[in-house]
C-alpha cells in the first residue's frame, strides 16, 4: 500500500522541509531573544526575511501535504468485487431507512475515494503553527516595535520546537489511518469477512474523513487559536506598557479570532449529530471550548472600556487568562476521555 | 433614580455571575466524567449521567433565560419603564408556569424576548438614534442587534432541541444572523467605505 503513494518520496522530501524549519527557528529564536531582552533593535531586516522564508517554507511543506492527500484520494479506493455490490447496496438501503443520517450506496463505476482534509493527525500542528507564521508576519508589519517582534519570533521558535520533536508530519505520515486501512489493501480477504471491513471503513469515510464539516470546522479553529496566541503576546506587552498600538494590535486579532471562533465551533454542531448522534453533551473538550469563548467574549466587551486604567489590566489580564484557556482545551484532549480526545 | 449605566452593569454582573456557575459546573463535570469513568460506563449508564447533568446546570439556564428576557428590551426602554417591563415579564412567566408548567413560562420570556430583538434589529437598520447603545455607529448597532438575536435564537434553538427539523432550521439561522452580526460589529468601517457611506463614529 505504500508503495502505492510514494509514501518513502513523500517523507524523503519532507525531511529537508522540516529541518530547514528548525534551522530558521533556531535563527529566529535568537534575535527574537536579543530583540526582546536589548533597548535597541539587532538585525531586524535579516529576522524579516527569515519570517518571510519560514513562513514560505511552511507552504511549501503544505504543498507537499496536499500532494500526499491527492495521492491517497487516487491510489486508494474502496472497491468491492462486482458480484458483492447489489448484496452490500441492499443491506445499505435497509441500514438507511431506519437512520437518521444514511450512507451514500455503494457505485461501482465510481467506488467511494478519500478526500482527507490537510489537517488530521499531526498534519494540524502543522497547519496550526503555519497558521501563526503567516498572522505573525502581517503583525510584523502592523506593528514596528522591535520587542514586540522579538516576542513574536520566540513564540514561533517555541511552536516550531514543538512541532519538530513531538509532531513531525513527515517522520511518521499519518499512522491512525494507516493502520485503519492497511488490512484492506494488505490482504486476501473472503468476500464476506471483506463486507464487514467495508462497513467498518465506509462510515469513518463519510462521517469522518470526508465530512464537508472537517473542511471547515478544525481549520477555522486552529487559525483562531493562532489569533489567540497574538493577542496573548500583546496582553503580556500590555501589562509592561501602556501602548494604544499593542493594544490595538491585540483587538484586531482577537476581533478575528473571535469570529473565526464562533463559526468554527457553530460548524461542529450540526456536524457532532450527524456523527455522534444527540449524546455528545458534557464532552470535556467541548465543556472546554465553552468555556474559551466565554472567557473571550469577555475579552472584547472588556475591551470596550479599555482606555480607563483598571481596565486596561483587566482587560490584559483576560487575553492571558484566554490563551490558558487555550492550553487546557488543547490537553483535555489528552487528559479527559471523551469524543474528541485521544485517551 | 437609577441611571441606565448602572442598570447595564448589575445586568452583566448577573450575566458574569451565572455563566461562571456554568464554567464550573463544566469543570466540575470534565474531572468527575475522568475520575468516574463515565465512559466506560454502558450506554444507559452514560445517558443518566448525562440527564442527572442535565438537571444540575437546568436552575442556571433557566436564570440565563430570565436574564436575556430582562436584557433585551435595556435597548428600546428608560431604565424605569425597564423594571415594570421587567416586572410584568416575569410575573407573566411565573404565571404561565405556574398554569401551564415551567417550560411554557420559559417559552413566554423567549418568544418576549425574540420579538423585542426583532424590533431593535428592525429599528437598527432604519437608523433609529433613540436607541441605547454604546457604540455609535450604523454597522455596529446593526451587527450588535444581529449578534443579540443571534443568541436569543440560540437559547430558542436549545429549548426546541427535541424537534430535530425546526432545531437544525433554527441553528442555521442562528449561524447566520450571528456570523454576520459580528462582520458587520469588527468590520463596520471596512463595510461603510465599501457602500461608500460616511466613515463610522468610534
Amino acid at each position: 500500500m505504500t508503495g502505492l503513494i510514494d509514501l518513502q518520496l513523500f517523507q524523503a522530501l519532507g525531511r529537508p522541509v522540516m529541518l530547514m524549519l528548525l534551522v530558521l527557528a533556531g535563527w529566529l529564536s535568537l534575535a527574537g531573544a536579543i530583540n526582546l531582552l536589548r533597548s535597541e533593535p539587532w538585525r531586524e531586516r535579516e529576522a524579516r526575511w527569515g519570517l518571510l522564508l519560514i513562513s514560505l517554507v511552511f507552504l511549501l511543506g503544505f504543498g507537499l501535504i496536499g500532494w500526499l492527500h491527492w495521492r491517497i484520494n487516487r491510489q486508494l479506493p474502496l472497491e468491492l468485487p462486482a458480484q458483492l455490490a447489489d448484496w452490500l447496496n441492499r443491506q445499505l438501503a435497509n441500514a438507511n431507512r431506519s437512520a437518521a443520517y444514511g450512507l451514500p450506496l455503494y457505485d461501482p463505476t465510481h467506488p467511494p475515494r478519500y478526500v482527507i482534509p490537510l489537517w488530521i493527525e499531526n498534519e494540524k500542528y502543522y497547519f496550526w503553527f503555519m497558521g501563526y507564521a503567516l498572522l505573525a508576519l502581517l503583525a510584523w508589519r502592523r506593528l514596528a516595535f522591535h520587542r514586540f517582534r522579538g516576542g513574536l519570533l520566540l513564540l514561533l521558535g517555541i511552536q516550531i520546537g514543538l512541532l519538530y520533536f513531538l509532531a513531525d508530519p513527515f517522520a511518521e505520515p499519518l499512522p491512525k489511518f494507516f493502520s485503519e486501512i492497511a488490512p484492506w489493501f494488505s490482504t486476501q480477504l473472503a468476500p464476506m469477512p471483506r463486507i464487514g471491513l467495508f462497513m467498518k471503513l465506509y462510515p469513518r469515510m463519510i462521517f469522518y474523513y470526508n465530512a464537508h464539516y472537517m473542511w471547515l470546522h478544525p481549520p477555522l479553529l486552529f487559525v483562531a487559536y493562532g489569533c489567540i496566541t497574538l493577542t496573548f503576546l500583546t496582553s503580556l506587552f500590555m501589562l509592561a506598557r501602556r501602548q494604544p498600538e499593542i493594544e490595538r494590535l491585540g483587538y484586531e486579532a482577537a476581533k478575528f479570532g473571535y469570529l473565526l471562533l464562533t463559526f468554527g465551533m457553530l460548524l461542529g454542531y450540526p456536524w457532532a449529530l450527524q456523527a455522534w448522534g444527540p449524546n455528545w453533551w458534557w464532552d470535556p473538550k467541548i465543556c472546554s471550548s465553552i468555556m474559551m469563548w466565554a472567557i473571550y467574549s469577555t475579552y472584547l466587551h472588556t475591551r470596550l472600556y479599555a482606555n480607563k486604567p483598571a481596565m486596561w489590566y483587566f482587560s490584559s489580564f483576560l487575553g492571558i487568562l484566554c490563551f490558558a484557556a487555550m492550553i487546557f482545551t488543547f490537553l483535555a484532549s489528552f487528559l479527559f476521555p471523551g469524543e474528541h480526545t485521544f485517551q | 433614580m437609577a441611571k441606565k449605566g448602572s442598570y447595564d452593569f448589575y445586568l452583566i454582573l448577573a450575566t458574569t455571575v451565572v455563566l461562571a456557575g456554568i464554567s464550573l459546573i463544566c469543570v466540575w463535570a470534565m474531572f468527575h466524567f475522568k475520575l468516574a469513568g463515565i465512559n466506560l460506563l454502558p450506554p444507559a449508564g452514560k445517558m443518566a449521567w448525562q440527564e442527572r447533568m442535565n438537571s444540575i446546570v437546568a436552575p442556571f439556564i433557566v436564570a440565563l433565560f430570565v436574564l436575556l428576557g430582562i436584557c433585551v428590551p435595556k435597548r428600546l426602554l428608560p431604565v424605569a419603564w425597564l423594571n415594570r417591563f421587567a416586572a410584568a415579564l416575569l410575573a407573566t412567566a411565573l404565571a404561565g408556569g405556574l398554569w401551564f408548567g415551567v417550560r411554557i413560562g420559559l417559552l413566554v420570556i423567549l418568544i418576549a424576548a425574540l420579538l423585542l430583538q426583532l424590533a431593535v434589529l428592525v429599528l437598527a437598520l432604519a437608523g433609529q438614534d433613540f436607541l441605547s447603545f454604546v457604540k455609535k455607529g450604523y454597522w455596529v448597532r446593526v451587527g450588535s442587534s444581529l449578534v443579540h438575536l443571534g443568541l436569543v435564537l440560540f437559547v430558542l434553538d436549545l429549548y426546541f432541541h427535541r424537534l430535530p427539523a425546526l432545531h437544525l432550521l433554527l441553528f442555521w439561522v442562528t449561524t447566520t444572523a450571528t456570523v454576520s452580526g459580528m462582520i458587520c460589529c469588527f468590520y463596520a468601517e471596512g463595510i461603510a467605505r465599501l457602500l461608500g457611506r460616511k466613515p463610522e463614529p468610534d
